[in-house]
């Protein structure tokens, strides 16, 4: 049995118990979907029907989207009064998935003690947009994975291929540096370690090694092809806004077309809101259509918060937001010299780390 | 080549009056620009029209005016958001576009030899202004019945068309009555909801039409009540309020069920509605 | 009905000859591999080898953003509409058949959209038939096909080394005719193949039970399976935008100073706030209102109104869904 079928076998009995004992009342996970590397969100409440959850590499989504609508505040004393009270909810957590549900308790969108965090070590999901770009001419008819975690997919004249996990992984899996859900009421599965811790850093110099008007071209040849679909903002767990500031209408801040200055501001102002709040998970990737890599801004922010102000979002359940929070010596050379940003290194993050932690 | 339909109509704002004591009520008096638009703008009461001000968007009204008034077009606004703020803002003189009309009216072959009871409550009584006008004017009375109108307002200040219903009062080939929640020093006339005058005037349902127009919960208490005097349910007509943006039936906005409340209504019978899923 | 062939070597010289008299466009693979309908150049060599591009060509007739009319100070002025005739080269079958059904929406007799009709009445359609269908697509249950040709001017068919047109309309027969000394008559054993291996594609598709929808859908209305399969919706409107025969649109003004304009863009019934009125009253305020009303519109209003399903199975909406949503697994919950 691999790794996965074991956890999977473990997940579908801790979910069935939570059930039965009442412990929640809706439990968030996978099921199997109808395309192969895909699986599409369970929302259970049976606990007889436990079975239906599963747990592999294709178990892409992260769930912690569902959660702001789950425990929406009534609008007014009115709809209080009738309103039913906040259910118990149980959830599958990859790493990325529990630094966002943390952050969304660490801003007040669910609160804690209705959640039952159930974590997984996670290896890593697969991209389904880029599984299939590998597979070329054929079209995947079945997928699964091996005991080493190759994904062998059945394409339509019946033959076998194996895809290398290294190929067909999101982008914010090789990414990844905590695959390990940090706060959970039960785990199953791992440890596992982060890889390529530096990959992301990596990622963004190889971009910043570009003069800048190399960058904004590349940028703009990017986001050229959105459609305004708004699919990136309504996957992120953290664009729960009931109005988006780009949607509103008084005052107007942007078009709903595709003018390129219209689509720019878009995507920067997205960038800027989720800055400090981004947890990598690449939602945003998988929802786009059209296949912008819109993690390009979000990658280079979350590191700029870390470098600045040794913060990550979602570490922490007790920690103020970095944007909530302020103290006198915090840096801010980036606002009178933005090119002297302090440099990348290792003791540089320490010094600031350990300043913050005082 | 057929009108663009996107395209509205120039006009200009002739006339402002104050309707209500709040003063979030206004009437405006369009004219178009060329005449030629008037001649082109031929419409039935109970359509609505698109007004547009650049840059500010446009908003559905119904027609307040009859086509029996030839050389102007009244419109009544309330103050609820972006678009009326601004154009309860506009002084006259200031230029805006028209579209339309647009929708299905009301359905004045039915109503011909009929009689007319015309409920109506609040702000709502816009059309059915249009379709008084248009059934008093002389060439038209004595191709109806007897027409009863019950109008209610919160309290006397708030009743729309002030001027116009002490004249058709003084008629006698139309019966007007109206009620308030909250009367004041010198009100007369009935003091209650809609429903506890008609309920009252019990006016018989035989060759009868209603036209209701209102907010929901009065359009509730009056269905109610019509239908305990024996209206059946395609006797009585209303009009459905809708978010709406072109009118022409393509946008999708307004769609509900297989129909387009902007093309297929917004004058519907109860019976039409009654298929229609309750999505509005 | 004209039955021509030309070879696959000639083709971009056919290619070439119509982009004398207007723009052609046809599929270029893009920088990541993927088939996109792009205007063509000199030197661009096309690609037959796509499954079905990502975005819809029915941008082509109701772009993303389109201008309706301009303003300044105060007076409104129309825009230009194309008066060059254009090509669109490759349109899957599935799309084209989308294209009369956004003609019902569009062109309704009543009021014509004159945007849509300029553009309609300026592209001719060249579709191309699928041999090799996906696993999502399902066109044969609503109505269509990989050889189908409706809502296209000319039907082209794959062989081995050639191509084979067919002339469906009177603008294709013109457009065949322009270039006829390209082209050669094709062998009856010729068309027979290529119908062989549409055959052949059909029977790859998978049947989606769709008849009887509207009745079905009709009693369906209040059941609580609509809350079920709507949970996982994220109203995040992929599945609206890549479809080809969604339509809804919004209007709205953009202006600086005293000028501007007012633009239409594609709007989507799955959005929060697409019915939300000025009130703050919401008529569909959950997803699973918004997924009933997506399904009747396509499954069952449209075929009240038009006498066909809005959907035309191209799998789009399928494949795309961030959530892994797919239409013929709710079709078949709610029990159609």
């Amino acid at each position: 049995m691999t790794a996965s079928h074991e956890i999977e076998n473990r997940l579908r009995a801790t979910a069935e118990k939570l059930l039965r004992e009442k412990k929640v009342d809706l439990f968030l996970g996978y099921e199997k979907a109808s395309l192969p590397f895909r699986t599409t969100p369970l929302l259970l409440t049976a606990a007889e029907e436990a079975g239906r959850l599963v747990w592999n590499s294709f178990c892409t989504v992260n769930l912690a989207v569902y959660l702001p609508r789950l425990f929406k505040a009534p609008a007014d004393a009115r709809e209080a009064k009738s309103a039913t009270p906040p259910p118990k909810v149980g959830i599958v957590l990859k790493g990325c998935d529990a630094r966002s549900v943390v952050a969304l308790i660490q801003e007040r969108q669910v609160p804690r003690e209705n959640l039952v965090l159930v974590g997984i070590g996670c290896p890593g999901v697969v991209d389904a947009q880029k599984a299939e770009k590998t597979l070329g001419e054929h079209e995947a008819l079945g997928a699964g994975e091996d005991a080493q975690g190759s994904i062998r997919a059945v394409v339509e004249d019946g033959t076998e291929i194996t895809l290398y996990r290294q190929e067909v992984l999101a982008d914010a899996c090789l990414e990844c540096r905590s695959p390990m859900p940090a706060i959970c009421d039960l785990v199953l599965g791992g440890p596992v370690e982060a890889k390529e811790t530096d990959a992301a850093r990596r990622r963004a110099a190889e971009f910043e090694s570009k003069p800048p008007d190399a960058r904004w071209a590349r940028f703009q040849e990017m986001i050229s092809k959105c459609i305004r679909c708004n699919a990136c903002r309504q996957a992120c767990p953290m664009c729960y806004c009931k109005e988006c500031l780009l949607d509103q209408t008084r005052p107007r801040l942007i078009g709903a077309g595709t003018d390129i200055s219209d689509v720019t501001i878009y995507h920067l102002a997205r960038a800027l809101h989720t800055a400090g709040r981004c947890t990598e998970c690449g939602a945003c990737v998988r929802a786009c259509p059209m296949g912008i890599d819109t993690r390009l801004l979000t990658r280079k922010l979350s590191l700029e918060a870390e470098d600045l102000y040794g913060y990550r979002a979602g570490q922490s359940a007790d920690a103020i937001p970095l944007l909530s929070a302020f103290a006198m010596d915090d840096p801010q050379d980036f606002l009178t010299e933005p090119s002297h940003l302090p440099a990348a290194s290792s003791s540089a993050q320490e010094a600031e780390q350990a300043r913050r932690a005082k | 080549m057929a009108r663009n339909p996107y395209l509205p109509y120039p006009a200009r704002i002739e006339e402002v009056i104050v309707e209500n004591e709040a003063g979030d009520i206004k009437t405006f008096r369009l004219v178009f620009e060329d005449p030629q638009s008037a001649k082109e703008f031929r419409y039935v009461p109970g359509q609505f029209a698109e007004l547009s001000l650049p840059g500010m968007g446009e908003a559905p009204f119904g027609i307040a005016s009859s086509p029996t008034e030839a050389d102007y077009l009244l419109f009544s606004v309330k103050r609820v958001g972006l678009f009326t703020t601004e154009l309860h803002s506009v002084e006259p003189g200031v230029r805006i576009g028209i579209r339309g009309p647009m929708g299905r009216p009301f359905p004045w072959d039915r109503m011909a030899g009929k009689n007319l009871l015309i409920i109506g409550g609040g702000f709502a009584f816009t059309t059915l202004r249009s379709a008084i006008k248009y059934i008093l004017d002389p060439a038209n009375r004595s191709g109806f019945g007897s027409v009863l109108v019950i109008y209610g307002a919160r309290t006397p200040g708030e009743f729309m068309y002030k001027k116009e219903l002490e004249q058709w009062r003084a008629r006698d080939d139309i019966a007007v009555h109206l009620t308030v929640d909250h009367p004041d020093e010198g009100w007369t006339q009935h003091k209650g909801v809609v429903t506890t005058v008609l309920e009252g005037l019990k006016p018989s349902a035989e060759n009868s039409l209603a036209l209701v127009c209102g907010p929901p919960v009065m359009i509730r208490f009056a269905l109610q009540s019509l239908n305990k005097l024996g209206f059946a349910d395609d006797a009585i007509i209303l009009s459905l309020e809708m978010r709406m943006k072109c009118g022409i039936g393509k946008c999708g906005r307004c769609n509900i069920g297989s129909k387009y409340v902007c093309k297929d209504g917004p004058v519907f019978t109860r019976e039409e509605l009654k298929a229609l899923p309750s999505e509005y | 009905m004209t039955e021509k062939r030309i070879s696959h070597t000639d083709l971009p010289r056919l290619l070439a000859r119509l982009r004398e008299r207007g723009p052609v466009h046809a599929p270029l693979e893009d920088e990541t591999g993927d088939a996109v309908l792009t205007e063509l150049s000199s030197d661009d060599l096309i690609s037959l080898r796509y499954r079905n591009f990502r975005l819809s060509p029915k941008s082509f007739l109701l772009p993303q953003n389109q201008v309706l009319f301009r303003f300044q100070d105060g007076k409104e002025e129309e825009p230009a509409l194309p008066d060059r005739e254009m090509v669109v080269f490759g349109v899957r079958p599935c799309d084209a058949k989308a294209m009369q059904a956004l003609d019902k929406v569009f062109l309704d007799g009543d009021q014509n959209d004159p945007y849509y009709a300029r553009a309609r009445e300026k592209t001719v359609v060249i579709a191309l038939a699928c041999t090799r269908p996906l696993s999502s697509c399902f066109c044969t249950s609503v109505g269509g096909g990989p050889g189908d040709g409706a809502g296209a001017d000319v039907l082209a068919l794959e062989l081995d080394a050639d191509l084979l047109l067919r002339a469906l309309t009177p603008g294709g027969e013109r457009l065949l005719s322009s270039v006829r000394d390209l082209l050669c008559d094709a062998a009856p054993s010729a068309v027979k193949e290529a119908e062989d291996r549409v055959r052949a594609a059909e029977e790859q598709i998978a049947p989606v039970k769709v008849d009887g929808s509207a009745q079905r859908l009709s009693n369906a209305y209040d059941s609580p399976l609509w809350a079920s399969v709507s949970q996982k919706c994220l109203g995040c409107g992929t599945c609206s935008f890549l479809c080809p025969t969604c339509h809804c649109f919004d209007i709205t003004d953009e202006v600086r100073g005293g000028t501007g304009r007012r633009v239409r863009t594609w709007d989507c019934c799955a959005y929060p706030l697409f019915t939300l009125h000025g009130s703050g009253h919401n008529p569909r305020p959950t997803p699973k209102e918004r997924w009933r009303q997506r399904i009747m519109h396509k499954f069952r209003y449209a075929i009240e109104n038009f006498g066909r399903p809005f959907c035309v199975g191209c799998g789009r909406c399928i494949r795309s869904c961030p959530v892994g949503m797919d239409i013929r697994t709710v079709l078949k919950e709610i029990g159609v």
